[in-house]
C-alpha cells in the first residue's frame, strides 16, 4: 500500500531520493520502471501548428462572424408570406375581380339578366361567365353549353364558344354547344355567326347547325316551338348520340347504348319533367328499349 | 480575473498553439486511430472560436478537453486501439547493446503496447497524459475536470492491469 503510494508520487516526479532508493529495492520495480520509460516512447501524431492553424482559419473563414450570427428564420417569413398572398388574393376577389360568372347543373335552368338587361336563359350543365365592367364597352360573354338570349337594343353582343362566336345587334336567340355539337337558331332579328372561315348571317326562323366539324344544311325551324324554355327539347334530324347526350344533361344519368346505331336520325322531342316518358318518346319511334338502374340508363335493341 | 477574449485572434492564436498538440494527443489516446485524431482536435477548436463569446478564458482549456471527448464519443466508433513506439526510441539500459537484452526488451515492448490498448479509456487516457505529455496529476484533473483523486485511483488500476497482463504471460 505504501509502495503504491509512492509509485504513483515517483510518476507523478515528486519522490525525493531517499524514497526512491527505498522504491528501486522492491522486486518488481524493474518491470515498472520498463513500463514508466517504454510506454512515454509510444509516438503521437505530430501536429505541424502552423499549417493547423492556417487549416483552421481557412475552414473559420467561410463562418466569419462578427457579433452573434442570428439565423434567418425561414419559418417566421413564410407565416407573413402566407398571410399577406390571404390578404392580396381576398381582395383581388372583392375589389378587382369583375368577372361575373352563371352556372347551371344536371336537370337545371337559370334565368338571369345582363347588365345592359339583356335576358339569359340559361339550359342545364351550361355555364356563362362574363366581365362586369367592361360589359358597357363591349358586350361580350362566354358560353359553355346551351343558353337562350333576348338581347336589348344597342351595341354588339357577341355570345364566344369553343366552336364558334355568335353576334348580334338587337335580337332573340338560341345558342347550344355541346361537345362535337354547335347550334344557333334565330327567334328576332338577324344574327351573325362566325365559324371557322365562315360568317353566316341567320335571319329571324333559321337555324345554323354544325355536327362534327360539318356544317348541317337543314336551316329552318319552328320559331313557335322554343323547346327546352318549356321545358322539352325538341330535335329535327339530329343524330341518336346528340339526343342522348342532352337527355344526360336534363336529368343527369348517364347513358350506355348496346348495340345501337347512335348515328341513326331522330326528329321529336323529349319533356324536361320525367324522365321515363322522355326516354320512351326517343327510344319507342326508334323501336329502342330501356332501363334504368340507379344514375344509369341502358338503352338497347328492342327484341320482338 | 483576465480580460483576455478567445474572441481575440491574438489570444486565440497564442491558445491555439499551446494547446493544439495536447488536444490531439488526448483524441489519439481515447481513439488510438492516427488519421482522426488531428481532425478531432481541430474539430474542438472550431467550436471554441465559435463560441469564444460564451467561453471564459481560464476554463477554455478543459472546455477544450470536454469538447474533444465528446466529438470522440460522438464521432469515432469503438474499434481496437493500436498505438506504436517512435522509430528512434532508447532502451532502458542504453549502454547494454547484447543482442539478448535487445530481443527481450522488444518482446516487453510489443506486450506494453498491447496492454496499453487493452485498458479502459479512463485509464488510458489518464496514464498516457502523464506518460507521454509529463502532464501532473493535478492537471490532468483540471482538464479532465475530475478530481486528483480519481485521477490517482485510474493511475493506480492502469499500472495494476499493465503489470498483471506483462507479468502474466
Amino acid at each position: 500500500m505504501e509502495d503504491q503510494k509512492n509509485i504513483l508520487k515517483w510518476l507523478n516526479r515528486e519522490t525525493s531520493d531517499e524514497e526512491l532508493a527505498r522504491l528501486q529495492e522492491a522486486k518488481d520495480f524493474k518491470t515498472l520502471e520498463k513500463i514508466a520509460h517504454y510506454a512515454s516512447q509510444i509516438e503521437t501524431p505530430k501536429v505541424d501548428v502552423e499549417t493547423a492553424l492556417a487549416d483552421l482559419k481557412s475552414r473559420t473563414k467561410n463562418t466569419a462572424k462578427k457579433g452573434k450570427v442570428i439565423p434567418f428564420n425561414f419559418k417566421q417569413v413564410y407565416k407573413y408570406a402566407a398571410a399577406i398572398v390571404v390578404l392580396l388574393t381576398t381582395s383581388y376577389f372583392l375589389f378587382f375581380n369583375n368577372e361575373a360568372s352563371f352556372k347551371t347543373e344536371f336537370a337545371q335552368t337559370k334565368t338571369f339578366n345582363l347588365p345592359d338587361n339583356s335576358e339569359v336563359i340559361l339550359n342545364s350543365n351550361s355555364a356563362i361567365t362574363f366581365d362586369k365592367k367592361e360589359w358597357e364597352s363591349d358586350r361580350n360573354l362566354t358560353l359553355n353549353g346551351e343558353a337562350f338570349f333576348k338581347v336589348q337594343k344597342g351595341k354588339k353582343f357577341t355570345v364566344n364558344t369553343e366552336i364558334g362566336e355568335v353576334t348580334v345587334l338587337g335580337t332573340q336567340f338560341n345558342v347550344k354547344e355541346r361537345a362535337n355539337y354547335f347550334e344557333v337558331k334565330t327567334y328576332e332579328g338577324l344574327v351573325s355567326v362566325a365559324y371557322k372561315d365562315t360568317l353566316v348571317k341567320l335571319p329571324k326562323g333559321t337555324i345554323f347547325k354544325v355536327v362534327n366539324g360539318k356544317i348541317d344544311t337543314v336551316n329552318t325551324f319552328d320559331i313557335n316551338e322554343n323547346s327546352w324554355l318549356q321545358k322539352e327539347s325538341n330535335f329535327k334530324s339530329t343524330a341518336l348520340r346528340f339526343v342522348l347526350k342532352e337527355i344526360e344533361n336534363q336529368f343527369g344519368y348517364t347513358i350506355e347504348t348496346k348495340e345501337v346505331d347512335l348515328d341513326i336520325l331522330y326528329s321529336g322531342g323529349f319533356t324536361h319533367a320525367d324522365v321515363n316518358i322522355a326516354l320512351q318518346s326517343v327510344t319507342i319511334p326508334l323501336q329502342l328499349s330501356y332501363k334504368i338502374e340507379g344514375k344509369k340508363i341502358i338503352i338497347f335493341k328492342y327484341d320482338k | 480575473m483576465t480580460d483576455k477574449s478567445l474572441c481575440d485572434e491574438i489570444y486565440f492564436n497564442e491558445f491555439y498553439t499551446s494547446h493544439i498538440q495536447s488536444a490531439s494527443n488526448f483524441a489519439y489516446y481515447k481513439s488510438g486511430d492516427k488519421s482522426t485524431s488531428l481532425d478531432l482536435a481541430q474539430e474542438a477548436f472550431i467550436k471554441i472560436w465559435e463560441n469564444c463569446a460564451k467561453i471564459d478564458f481560464s476554463k477554455a482549456k478543459s472546455y477544450l478537453f470536454t469538447v474533444v471527448n465528446n466529438l470522440f464519443l460522438n464521432i469515432v466508433k469503438h474499434e481496437k486501439v493500436v498505438f506504436d513506439y517512435a522509430k528512434s526510441s532508447p532502451y532502458l539500459d542504453v549502454d547494454n547493446q547484447s543482442p539478448d537484452y535487445l530481443l527481450e526488451e522488444e518482446e516487453f515492448k510489443v506486450k506494453l503496447k498491447n496492454a496499453i490498448a487493452d485498458l479502459t479509456e479512463g485509464e488510458r487516457e489518464v496514464f498516457l497524459m502523464n506518460r507521454i505529455d509529463g502532464k501532473k496529476y493535478r492537471e490532468i484533473a483540471e482538464l479532465l475536470e475530475i478530481s486528483q483523486k480519481a485521477v490517482e485511483k485510474r493511475m493506480s488500476s492502469a499500472l495494476k492491469k499493465l503489470r498483471t497482463k506483462i507479468d502474466g504471460i
